[in-house]
């Protein structure tokens, strides 16, 4: 009798165990990111937002999860990652090799790299081998010079560097490009308002994706996300959240 | 050259007052804990407990020895390595608790040298009077060192309720952590940082006015 009772309490035990681990299975995502990063996540008037946020409440509405953001200091989320207190971090992080190691990381869902900016109309110019006998300005303390250099040999770029406004410099005419990580251009061109454009695919990629923590849950949200980050990609929801804040697609080459 | 915006200035208080809360109960429970384990660990100095001594020698030294900062991130990010029950730690007790042990031990040394700089000839006096060593230090001892203690341990609680502002990194939102974030997308660093400057401020006046209406009142007897 008594064996009976304890294996009843045993089974309702179970019971109430599994329910509680299906409405976990519902669970919230919980997404860490800094709230410092504009226009990727930012607070204006005491609301999150920006690209990341835009992305991730997309990414939620299509696997019907709900998502809590988490906004830490940068240099506490890889720690709140790895504690299992948020379940990935969407704050533009690059997949490095040693990142690779440690972390399951997501499809990259941002491109970046070094971008050529020209003179809007200037139809010259597309590529790194366009720029020979050109004057291209690159800002003081970047290392934008040295990757040039890298593809030219033989010094055949005239290479200004500049303190401050390269961008006007330009857009007056005065050099022929310059190079700057796609995703600042776009935000320069956005912010100045000034003639520029874009100048072929961006060289020396960077790749951004989310990172998850290598164990069964982290394989598992990899999974989804990758599946809904690749649905967004091809019906154009992705370049669509890109354009939003951008005016230009970085989630792609 | 932009300048200052008096409207954004303006604008930012009701948002910063909504995150007051956490800041303040952060910086209230810690600085009870504190008060409380600084007046522990100095008893255990002053009297010099065989065992206890030793391990509170080591516990300030450490405490006062390493940055605040470190120690939030051995407790939040650190410990839950080793041990996985602590990952149910949530960040806002964590920060109490760090905010509590660190700051505890500079509180201890404050009490400690003021329950020392009590005359001996006090506790002399309480024991001809046949009280015990716990009534000498509740009665006639401990009344005295408190008021000469209160100054500095005020500094350390000062201390204490700037030093929240650290709690960010466990992704605690408080006042300090929405000025930031607010700051970075509107690019307006000054006035930002300038309201939440004002902020921190105006709550030490209110706690140094009422310091100095405790310090009347337990300078009566004087």
């Amino acid at each position: 009798m008594v064996k009976f009772q304890s294996m009843l309490r045993y089974v309702a035990a179970s019971v109430l165990l599994v329910t509680s681990m299906a409405t976990v299975a519902q669970e919230t995502i919980k997404v860490g990111m800094s709230g410092r990063y504009f226009p990727f996540t930012f607070v204006q008037q005491d609301k999150l937002q920006g690209f990341e946020v835009d992305i991730w409440d997309e990414i939620a509405k299509r696997n019907d999860w709900q998502v809590e953001y988490v906004t830490a200091n940068f240099s506490g989320l890889f720690g709140l990652l790895e504690t299992g207190r948020i379940d990935t971090i969407s704050n533009q992080i690059t997949m490095t090799d040693e990142r690779k190691a440690k972390y399951l990381f997501s499809t990259p869902y941002v491109v970046d790299g070094a971008q050529i900016v020209v003179r809007k109309g200037n139809t010259a110019i597309n590529s790194i081998d366009d720029l020979a006998g050109k004057r291209v300005a690159v800002n003081l303390g970047s290392n934008f010079e040295q990757l040039l250099r890298k593809h030219d040999t033989d010094n055949q770029i005239n290479i200004v560097t500049y303190d401050a406004g390269i961008e006007q410099d330009v857009a007056l005419g005065r050099s022929d490009a310059f190079v700057m990580d796609r995703v600042s251009s776009l935000a320069l061109i956005k912010k100045s308002g000034l003639p520029l454009a874009l100048a072929g695919e961006p060289f020396e990629l960077i790749e951004n994706a989310m990172p998850f923590v290598d164990n069964a849950k982290g394989q598992q949200l990899q999974l989804a996300v990758n599946a809904t980050l690749q649905a967004m990609h091809q019906d154009g929801r992705l370049s669509e959240i890109s354009q939003k804040w951008f005016d230009g697609d970085i989630t792609r080459k | 050259m932009s300048s200052f915006d008096f409207n954004y200035l303006a604008g930012l208080f009701p948002i910063l007052f909504r995150y007051l809360g956490i800041t303040l109960q952060m910086a209230a429970m810690a600085s009870v804990v504190a008060l409380v384990l600084a007046l522990v660990l100095a008893l255990i100095r002053v009297f010099k407990i065989p065992l206890a001594n030793g391990f509170v020698v080591v516990f300030i030294s450490f405490f006062r020895g390493t940055p605040l900062l470190v120690q939030l991130f051995i407790l939040y990010y650190g410990l839950p390595q080793l041990i996985p029950a602590l990952i149910g730690l949530d960040a806002f007790s964590a920060a109490v608790i760090g905010l509590s042990l660190h700051f505890s031990a500079y509180m201890a040394e404050s009490l400690r040298a003021a329950i020392q700089a009590v005359p001996r000839s006090q506790w002399e006096a309480s024991y001809a009077f046949g009280m015990t060593r716990i009534q000498a230090l509740r009665r006639i001892v401990l009344p005295q060192a408190v008021r000469t203690a209160l100054p500095s341990l005020m500094n350390y609680l000062i201390d204490l309720l700037k030093s929240t502002s650290l709690a960010f990194t466990l992704g605690l939102t408080e006042i300090m952590a929405k000025a930031q974030m607010e700051a970075s997308s509107s690019f307006k660093f000054f006035e930002s940082y300038l309201a939440v400057a004002l902020i921190y401020w105006g709550i030490v006046l209110l706690s140094t006015h009422l310091q100095s209406k405790l310090e009347a009142h337990l300078s009566k007897a004087y």
